[in-house]
């Protein structure tokens, strides 16, 4: 058992709060937004689980990403990620954050998440149907619970190899917009 | 024996605030053809926001969070939950409504203190909100202080006897339970926190445990302004009748906002300042001509 | 409307003597219109003029083997319905054309899109050369033609590495190509 695994008494009680309470902000702006209404509301009704979707990554504890995620976008996803409060869960969603999906040879949007940041759990589909999708909610909670869900503690040790990987594929991570400067 | 029922009072608040929330919760999924949280849910909501590592924005923030909270528990402290009165005598009205605005400002302070535009636009929309709901309210509550010739809240409770305020002053409960749907910051009012508008307005750079004592802080806060209700209007009672008249009034209010949409700031304030307060000037009129049941 | 159809057929036959254009119909209220470079700015002028007022979009198309850059303006009329693709052909090797944005400002925009994706300059946009789309692009403008994203996206966004090319057995296992199929 590595360091990173080792979990104290307190976190073991905390780690079973987290896996009942998740809130989830979902990073929507590839496709599959449309899958995650039928899953909020009375057909799968995530709420019973104690997800919700929140509205600010301050808040949130799942980051959910779905679809392709083009170069410019990854930006504020890295942005979005360091501004959520340990400890906080990425989920891949759909082929595109696996492998780059259809949008493979696309000279804007990246092959691999994990490449860039930790990523607890990918759920594979071009679209995954809501049914997936809660799937792997059970599934995050159960990881949550053994203590399995550590990207967060992966993103903190090895910051130095994402930093490289990010900036390799970017040049910058930094955003530059003329409409918000 | 005052900081036992002191103590008594702040877990009452804690422990049914929150059971009655998640309870809320769930009549709005049943409301929804949802299947809902459990009960404790918000319990659980709140212990996980305190086991999470946040951020800070600076000692304004820390200290507004702390003065939101702290001020909110002081004011509690004085509201009489039925005959179960923590400072016998001084549960006075005034004291009530002006200790209120210590937990409000503090909040505003803390949150405007974070620097998101969000925030401040929220806090805005708070106070813009509190300006409509509060002139018909207080219209009603000193047109009853003005019947019954007292501020006391003990008192009132005490004076109702077998007929109800709600019976005595049907029009005034009407526009207090209005004003108490603002208070709560339930739909239709809900402007001030609106998530997919303004990303939760005043907690949009709330990390961790600062999530959670506001959380804590709101529950304490409906507690206060709905025990206020129950004690006004509907006579308050001994400790579990009152728990089930707040009941009540808490899964009515939640009802009434599982349906309902929102009001934009500007709507909620013209109609606040339309017919709610027109019947509390009827009410008004009613009580100083003496034409009471 | 058969009037209307009259109408249009004069004035097409106006906007060939005037202006020296081509003209084909994609469908009964589609038509597209080729100009010569130097005509088109008059030729926009007349037809906002006129009422085609709506500037849809600007967009351009890459005709590598003629060696030309294809500019198409997309010009709506609110009043008919009817929709103009007025298109002009530039030299893909040196391509500079003129803004409209005095015509319609928000031209400006589409003018630094197709500068970004294809490279074609605009004189008199003095802004056309900010970045706004692609953020630190630093490789040929992506959609012109000999541009390669297979071979961009390799370079800069590492794929994952797997153990057994699933596509080339999926491939194997349908008949497309001989070869064994492991486990």
């Amino acid at each position: 058992m590595s360091k990173i695994d080792e979990r104290s008494v307190w976190e073991k009680i905390a780690d079973q709060l987290r896996s009942r309470s998740m809130w989830m902000l979902h990073y929507c702006t590839g496709c599959g937004a449309v899958e995650l209404p039928p899953s909020m509301t009375s057909r799968f009704d995530m709420e019973r689980l104690g997800m919700g979707p929140m509205a600010t990554p301050r808040q949130a504890d799942i980051f959910l990403i779905t679809g392709y995620l083009s170069a410019k976008t990854l930006r504020r996803v890295i942005y979005t990620y360091e501004k959520m409060a340990d400890p906080k869960y990425v989920i891949g969603f759909g082929s595109c954050t696996i492998n780059g999906g259809i949008y493979y040879d696309s000279y804007s949007t990246i092959n691999r998440l994990d490449y860039y940041i930790p990523v607890d759990l990918y759920i594979a589909g071009c679209m995954p149907r809501p049914e997936a999708i809660l799937n792997a909610f059970n599934q995050l909670m159960e990881m949550i619970r053994k203590g399995e869900a550590n990207g967060w503690k992966r993103y903190k040790e090895n910051y130095e190899w994402y930093k490289q990987n990010q900036l390799r594929s970017l040049g910058e991570v930094i955003v530059h917009d003329e409409f918000h400067e | 024996m005052t900081a036992v029922r002191v103590a008594q009072v702040l877990l009452t608040a804690f422990f049914f605030g929150l059971t009655f929330e998640g309870i809320g919760r769930k009549v709005t999924a049943r409301i929804q053809k949802r299947y809902g949280p459990p009960w404790y849910q918000n319990f659980i909501d709140v212990f996980k926001t305190l086991t999470k590592h946040g951020w800070t924005h600076g000692w304004i923030f820390d200290f507004g969070v702390l003065m939101a909270l702290g001020g909110v528990i002081a004011t509690l402290s004085f509201v009489p939950l039925g005959n179960l009165v923590a400072f016998p005598g001084l549960d006075n009205f005034f004291v009530i409504v002006y200790l209120f605005t210590v937990g409000a400002l503090g909040m505003a302070m803390g949150m405007v203190g974070t620097g998101n535009p969000w925030a401040s636009i929220g806090v805005a929309r708070a106070l813009t909100l509190m300006l409509g709901y509060e002139v018909p309210y207080l219209i009603v509550i000193t047109s009853m202080l003005y019947f019954y010739k007292t501020s006391n809240i003990s008192n009132i409770i005490a004076a109702q006897g077998e007929i109800w305020n709600i019976f005595r002053f049907p029009i005034g409960a009407l526009v207090a339970f209005i004003s108490l749907q603002g208070m709560l910051g339930k739909e239709p009012f809900e402007a001030p926190i609106a998530p997919a508008e303004i990303a939760s307005g005043p907690m949009v750079e709330l990390s961790a445990k600062y999530m959670g004592l506001l959380m804590l802080m709101n529950t304490f806060m409906e507690f206060v302004e709905i025990s206020l209700f129950v004690d006004f209007f509907l006579g308050g009672g001994t400790y579990f009748v009152f728990l089930l008249k707040y009941l009540v009034v808490w899964i009515l209010a939640v009802m009434i906002s599982a349906v309902l949409p929102r009001f934009r700031i500007e709507q909620a304030v013209a109609f606040y300042w339309t017919v709610p307060i027109l019947l509390a000037f009827l009410q008004a009129f009613l009580v100083i001509n003496g034409w009471v049941f | 409307m058969t009037s209307f159809t009259n109408n249009i057929q004069e004035f097409f036959e106006r906007l060939k003597t005037l202006y020296n254009v081509e003209l084909s119909e994609i469908d009964s209220k589609q038509f597209k219109i080729i100009a010569e470079p130097d005509k088109i700015l008059p030729l926009l002028a007349y037809l906002k003029e006129i009422g085609y007022s709506h500037l849809s979009i600007l967009t351009c198309v890459d005709w590598i083997e003629q060696k030309k850059f294809e500019l198409v303006y997309i010009l709506f009329n609110w009043s008919n319905g009817i929709t103009f693709l007025v298109s002009t052909f530039i030299d893909r090797d040196k391509p500079v054309f003129y803004t409209v944005k005095d015509m319609w400002p928000t031209a400006e925009y589409y003018e630094r899109d197709v500068h970004e994706f294809f490279g074609v300059e605009f004189e008199g946009n003095e802004n056309c050369k900010k970045p706004m789309i692609l953020e630190l692009w630093n490789d040929l403008p992506p959609l012109r033609k000999d541009f390669d994203p297979l071979k961009y996206s390799k370079e800069h966004y590492p794929d994952r590495e797997y153990e057994k090319d699933a596509i080339h057995e999926a491939r194997i296992v349908r008949g497309d190509i001989r070869g064994d199929v492991n486990g």
